[in-house]
């Protein structure tokens, strides 16, 4: 009524329950992490956020470091930056995310996280499962080609596992991430 | 739409109750504002639902194919043509409105035109027009009046036994005891809307078996009419194909938070469960003898 004042801040405290999830992924779908993520947000170009943005740099780099994860920074074509995680481990992988996600709000950045998308393999197209920070949940993405998507197995991956990850209830949301970096 | 429907209704009600007991209108002038306001609703019906919904009026070069095949559809039905809009949304719907065929239309969405194969839309593109052929708009504004005059004669009986029969000392002991006039008065006819409220809906249902049944005989192929219903409520339909960073523009997207969509228990639905509108179909279907999978 009053109009928006500012951004939703981030919710990132439901990220972990990927790793639990990531069980029933494995025993009913066959589906194994890809040991990549990827984190999208909105740079802005004040130097406010770009010195904010070094310390950000820095503590990513010492919790990659602990973890033993790689990370690097792509920027796209829509604007969007990119951080990309690599870690055979999911739950490093989910812990670094984590981190930068939690890094960015105490910097007084978090509304400019889009999302956590998070790479599994095993079936016969690369299955994603994207975390909206703004919605603090999951829905998956399962891109073929001709940016399609296949609409019958993200139902069926939302099915088995309603039960244990925060899946986002309206499909209307369920937006797409075609050609991310990972 | 069934909330903002209801609380459109409590308002009108509301509004009346002010209007008759606060300010003291007496019934007749009531009536007549009712009236007028029922009136205004039904000619008004057609630029009313367009405006609301936000829809635009097409002209025959903008969508020859939906022209043509409303033109046919129409010669089928021994309907004028109506205008022809397109709602710029994904969702695959349609609907019709006006207060008679001569002041119709219908409007499809562009997700209607883009997922549903041409025979699929025929048969929607009927069904609606069906709506326009049984003159539901008047039937729905009829069977809303009864309901708001109803809502109406109950507190205005309410009202004369109050403080018609009960004058005198009556009045003081009242207003003293127990809770204000004004309060009953509202109760009931809140009461008495919702009933109301309940049979409306039901008449809806109905209106739509109709207008189902009247899509088979105009197309004469109501399997399509099924397999686009099938289309229009499956889940699919709803996972968009855009990009999450197009969107982001729309900042609506981030803010708005997710609404559940609880199953609505049947009798305040305006439409019937798909699964009941399929079996009534595959029933005309098989009276026509076409093969339904």
């Amino acid at each position: 009524m009053f109009g928006r004042k500012k951004l939703a801040e981030p919710k990132e405290d439901k990220l972990f329950a990927l790793t639990t999830a990531a069980v029933t992924l494995d025993t009913e779908l066959g589906l194994k992490t890809a040991g990549v993520a990827a984190v999208a947000f909105k740079p802005q170009s004040s130097g406010e956020f770009r010195s904010a943005f070094d310390d950000v740099d820095k503590l990513i780099e010492a919790v990659a470091q602990s973890c033993g994860s790689t990370v690097e920074r792509k920027s796209d074509e829509y604007g969007f930056d990119w951080i990309i995680v690599r870690d055979p481990d999911l739950e490093d992988l989910v812990t670094t995310v984590h981190a930068l996600a939690g890094e960015m709000t105490a910097q007084g950045f978090g509304a400019q996280l889009l999302a956590a998308t998070f790479r599994f393999d095993g079936g016969e197209h690369p299955v994603y499962w994207i975390y909206g920070f703004k919605r603090g949940a999951f829905w998956p993405f399962v891109p073929i080609e001709d940016q399609k998507r296949d609409n019958a197995l993200e139902l069926e991956l939302k099915a088995k596992l309603e039960s244990e990850l925060p899946i986002e209830p309206d499909l209307t949301r369920w937006l797409a991430l075609f050609d991310a970096p990972i | 739409m069934l909330l903002t429907g209801g609380l459109l209704g409590l308002l009108y009600v509301v509004f009346a109750v002010v209007l008759f007991s606060i300010l003291n209108v007496g019934l007749a002038p009531m009536l007549i504002i009712v009236l007028g306001l029922a009136f205004f609703q039904y000619y008004t019906s057609d630029k009313l639902a367009l405006a609301a919904s936000g829809a635009k009026v097409v002209s025959r070069e903008d969508a020859p194919a939906l022209h043509d095949m409303v033109e046919r559809l129409c010669a089928m039905a021994d309907l004028p043509k109506p205008k022809v809009a397109i709602m710029d949304t994904p969702v695959p719907n349609a609907f019709a409105t006006g207060r008679s065929p001569k002041h119709a239309a219908v409007c499809v969405t562009t997700g209607l035109w883009e997922r549903l194969e041409p025979k699929e839309v025929e048969g929607v593109l009927a069904h609606e027009l069906s709506h326009v052929a049984n003159r539901d708009v008047l039937v729905m504004t009829i069977a809303s009046f009864f309901a708001m005059l109803a809502a109406l004669l109950t507190r205005f009986g309410l009202y004369a036994g109050m403080w018609g029969g009960g004058f005198g000392g009556g009045n003081n002991r009242n207003n003293n005891n127990g809770p204000p006039v004004w309060l009953i008065m509202l109760a009931v006819s809140i009461v008495v809307y919702a009933i109301s409220f309940v049979l409306i809906r039901t008449i809806s249902r109905y209106r739509e078996y109709a207008a189902d049944r009247g899509s088979a005989l105009i197309t004469g192929a109501p399997e399509y009419l099924m397999s686009a219903l099938q289309k229009i409520s499956s889940q699919m339909t709803l996972i968009p194909n855009r990009d999450l960073r197009q969107v982001e523009g729309m900042n609506a997207f981030f803010i708005v938070p997710a609404k559940l969509r609880t199953a609505t228990a049947e009798l305040f639905m305006d439409h019937p469960p798909l699964e009941k509108r399929l079996a009534a179909l595959a029933a005309i279907a098989r009276e026509m003898g076409r093969p339904v999978a």
